[in-house]
């Protein structure tokens, strides 16, 4: 068989290690991605947990293979509609053009909470409350400072905004905000080695190898304050500063707190996208809206529609390994896939 | 000795009217004589006013003709007032009738009731044809009642109540009652060729169908079927709704002596409860019951379950205190103050907690007259407080936000959860520090605040407005001016507010001054619940989200580009669930502000 066309959707880290693994396999893949450049989320990203490595790195490897190979790539392209006709897939896109391919990879990503929906924290409100992803683009420009430009004396981070909460729609865990308060309080340490850190957390989920050690590294070493307890509210101070409302649930007893800056660890959500595959493809969602892959084991990244393969975090939150290798193994089922076809 | 008139078949029906007075008068004098001082210092001092003639005017408006209930629903007004007045005139003209034909001052009530029995050849002229007319308009009331029973779809009521065993007894005593009469009347006829248009042509009909010889025993049974049916009734009344009929009355001429329903309950809502009616209007305008959450707890249901003694906590919890049933009420029973005494009654301790906090809290400095209360839900809202911050800076007021840094509840929850003395503890220290900051005005952005600053509070010398009634008057006296005019805003009016405090012009006064106003299809007291209501203490957030999404909705609907409203709770439960923005009343005044 000739065409052994495949279409990606989405241009982050596993939708490029998805074309990359494609290609290598003798597959034509057509890469889709609806930002200007390539990277995804991780264009905003400074460094990565566990091991400190630039994200740009790992995003220029990814590029530079995506070129070495001549894939061909669509830039400010979004699907307006997909369809599985005859056995073959039919993707149209917002620039007016359709594609047709034997199969698909879903790589459509997550979307980031957005935490002026949780008003009680102050988010647009108080200038002095950021959120993780303002927090590394500061440490990308690398200048961490409050709205006044000072150096902050204290920050304190709140895990779970947006994640592990009914009140928003949202009762799964985003994975990955648990080590990133890690990641990212020790990073304001070694800005600032004054500076007071504090982290509300609900509990700490150090899943991966070596997050476990970066938070004991964090307590001992740097010295930062895990308290166990959610922010209840936050109102501004006369100089700018946050002042927080919380519970330390270990001890048992309310806590007041004034910080120069609030960060808050904002989870990952399903996007309004994943809707629109469900109901034009007939693939299935998961009550969080995330797309559901066939089982969780080995056919995690094929869906219950023949020709259409999921990977990294559309099906749920993932850290950048976990989407990379499930974007190798989703090229390696579409490979299959195909040679079934012939 | 005066004619005492007696026949054996008056036995069952003089049976049911003794047992009825007796259990009623007792009913009736004990809970009166067991007022609070309080409540029996009112009635004595209103009882020689011109209360007691808008009470009389009243009972007859609303016990007989049953106005509020024709301003709610037609066909049910036509069922009530069929039944209601016509039964009654029966009762006076049937009196007139034996007046005029025995022509003595003393005539025992069975006489009246039975008096074409006693007297077959009476011909009383236009008096019979009145008797026959009032005897048909109550038939049709009874066959709408019979058709409510069946098709409730009838009168646009999606449910109607379902019954205890008491009320099936009464109901069935009932709907015989004139039926019953209609043949005994109609024998009568039959045999000594009286009566009017009706009884008198059934009588004719009767007569032709039946051998002479057996009227007679047909006629006499018939009366005993009559007198039977109607004792039945009135011993089944005291166990049934129909206690209504008569408790009614009694409650009109208390309210009108300004006794009210209290949170600890007192006899006065026995007495509130035996007149409910179980119409059934408070069940389809209930959120819960609309959105299909709950179908058995709504106010008739909890009456009813606590006159019957078998209330429990969790059909007591199961409310909004919305507020909605009690404004359609025909009765004017107080729902939600009653519902709050029996969640008090049903949960014997509150320890949980002994709010001993609130002696730790520091008493802040006042820096102006005007203090700013955000509330709890202000707090977790604070756009709204930055919202007035800016506004008073424009205005070039000083407001003293005074629980910035930390404050105390109002007690309105925990009022409302039934723990009436964790709420007097938040109120005494809360007046406390408003009276003695001198502030003289008292503004918030929280009704649930507002509610209980107005109702409960006793703040002397202190103004105390809604911040929507503030921006109005600041509006109002040029003050606040300069605003663009921008967009389509629809107003969702806060169940606290609106129906809670009648405030529904002030909300609206601002927003046509920065927008163009579309009003949903319920608005002001027919407003809908947003769902996240503090009184409810069962719900899950699935189902408020449900009785949310239908309230938005609605809002949408309009084509709205913004859903304005003025509660921080009702922003919290709109937004989590609406497509449009939803802001409050004075962040859309601050971000219109030059």
């Amino acid at each position: 068989m000739a065409a052994k066309r495949v279409i990606v959707i989405g241009g982050g880290v596993s939708g490029m290690q998805a074309a990359i693994t494609l290609k290598k396999q003798g597959m034509t893949p057509l890469l889709i991605e609806k930002d200007i450049n390539l990277g995804g989320k991780l264009c905003r990203w400074d460094r990565l947990f566990p091991s400190q490595t630039p994200a740009k790195e790992v995003v220029e490897s990814l590029v530079g293979q995506i070129s070495e190979l001549g894939i061909r790539t669509l830039l400010c392209c979004e699907v307006s509609e997909i369809a599985r006709n005859e056995g073959k897939i039919e993707v149209s896109t917002t620039d007016g053009n359709s594609y047709e391919a034997e199969a698909v990879i879903i790589a459509s990503g997550f979307d980031l909470f957005n935490a002026t929906r949780k008003e009680e924290y102050g988010y647009k409100i108080y200038p002095n409350v950021i959120t993780s992803v303002d927090l590394e683009e500061m440490f990308k420009e690398g200048r961490v400072v409050c709205a006044d430009g000072k150096a902050p004396r204290s920050v304190a981070f709140l895990h779970c905004v947006g994640s592990r909460d009914r009140q928003v729609g949202n009762c799964h865990c985003s994975r990955v905000c648990c080590i990133t308060g890690v990641k990212q309080a020790m990073e304001i340490k070694e800005l600032y080695p004054d500076c007071n850190v504090y982290n509300f957390y609900m509990d700490m989920r150090m899943f991966g190898s070596g997050y476990e050690e970066l938070y004991t590294k964090a307590q001992e070493k740097y010295r930062i304050n895990f308290i166990r307890g959610r922010i209840s509210e936050c109102s501004g101070t006369i100089d700018s500063g946050v002042r927080i409302k919380a519970e330390d649930t270990l001890a048992g007893r309310p806590l007041k707190l004034t910080v120069d800056m609030l960060v808050l660890l904002v989870g990952k959500q399903a996007p309004a996208l994943n809707a629109k595959f469900a109901s034009e493809l007939g693939i299935t969602v998961s009550p969080d809206g995330f797309l559901k892959g066939m089982d969780c084991f080995e056919n995690a990244t094929r869906t219950s529609v023949e020709g259409v393969f999921v990977a990294g975090t559309a099906t749920g939150p993932k850290n950048v390994g976990e989407s990379m290798s499930e974007a190798v193994k989703a090229a390696m089922d579409v490979s299959e896939y195909i040679n079934t076809l012939s | 000795m005066a004619n005492l008139y007696f026949e054996p078949f008056i036995i069952p029906f003089i049976i049911g009217v003794a047992v009825l007075f007796s259990v009623m008068w007792t009913k009736f004098i004990s809970w009166i004589s067991a007022l609070p001082k309080s409540d029996k210092r009112l009635i004595m001092k209103n009882i020689f006013s011109v209360a007691t003639f808008k009470a009389l005017w009243e009972a007859f408006r609303e016990c007989l003709l049953h106005l509020r209930i024709g301003r709610v629903n037609g066909r049910l007004w036509y069922m009530h007032t069929s039944l209601a007045f016509g039964w009654f005139l029966l009762i006076v003209f049937g009196k007139i009738e034996a007046l005029l034909y025995l022509d003595s001052p003393v005539i025992p009530i069975y006489v009246d009731v039975f008096f074409r029995k006693y007297f077959p050849f009476a011909h009383v002229g236009a008096l019979g044809v009145i008797m026959d007319a009032l005897l048909l308009f109550v038939l049709s009331g009874l066959a709408a009642a019979v058709i409510k029973r069946f098709r409730p779809s009838m009168y646009g009521m999606k449910r109607a109540t379902t019954h205890t065993l008491g009320d099936k007894l009464a109901l069935s005593a009932l709907w015989c009652i004139f039926p019953l009469r209609l043949l005994a009347e109609s024998f009568n006829s039959a045999i000594y060729d009286s009566g009017s248009f009706l009884t008198g042509s059934l009588g004719y009909l009767l007569a032709a169908i039946f051998p002479s010889k057996t009227l007679p025993y047909i006629n006499e049974t018939m009366w005993w079927c009559y007198s039977t049916a109607l004792g039945l009734f009135f011993i089944s009344v005291p166990i049934s709704r129909y206690l209504h009929i008569f408790a009614e009355i009694p409650l009109v001429f208390l309210r009108s002596f300004k006794v009210r329903a209290n949170v600890r309950a007192t006899t006065f809502t026995k007495l509130q409860r035996a007149a409910c009616s179980r119409c059934g209007i408070c069940i389809d305008p209930c959120p819960l019951s609309e959105n299909n959450i709950s179908c058995d707890t709504q106010s008739v249901y909890l009456l009813r379950d606590e006159r019957e003694g078998g209330a429990t906590i969790a059909k007591a919890d199961s409310c909004l205190l919305c507020g909605r049933c009690q404004r359609m009420c025909p009765v004017g029973i107080e729902l939600d103050t009653i519902r709050i005494s029996v969640r008090r009654n049903l949960r014997e301790k509150f320890d949980r907690f002994d709010y001993g906090y609130t002696s730790n809290i520091d008493m802040p400095l006042a820096n102006s007259k005007i203090g700013f209360f955000s509330g709890c839900m202000g707090r977790l809202t604070p756009s709204v407080g930055e919202s007035m911050k800016r506004i008073a800076d424009k205005c070039g007021l000083n407001i003293w936000f005074m629980d910035a840094e930390e404050g105390v509840c109002c007690g309105r929850p925990q009022k409302m959860a039934g723990n009436i003395e964790a709420a007097d503890k938040m109120r005494e220290h809360n007046e406390e520090m408003f009276v003695e900051s001198g502030i003289d005005t008292l503004v918030t952005s929280c009704p649930i605040c507002l509610r209980t600053f107005k109702e409960d509070y006793q703040l002397k010398g202190i103004r105390i407005i809604h911040h929507s009634q503030f921006m109005a008057e600041l509006m109002e006296s040029g003050v606040l001016n300069g605003l663009d005019k921008r967009g389509t805003l629809t107003y969702h009016d806060p169940c606290e507010l609106g129906r809670g405090l009648g405030i529904y012009d002030e909300p609206r006064l601002v927003i046509d001054r920065i927008g163009t106003l579309v009003e949903p299809p319920r608005s002001k007291a027919d407003s809908l619940c947003c769902g996240g209501s503090l009184a409810h203490l069962g719900l899950s957030l699935e189902e408020r989200n449900k009785i949310a999404a239908t309230t938005d909705r609605e809002l949408e609907s309009t084509g709205a580009e913004c859903i304005v409203t003025s509660c921080p709770m009702c922003k919290k439960s709109l937004e989590r669930n609406a497509k449009v923005r939803v802001i409050d009343i004075s962040e859309a005044v601050a971000e219109r502000m030059a």
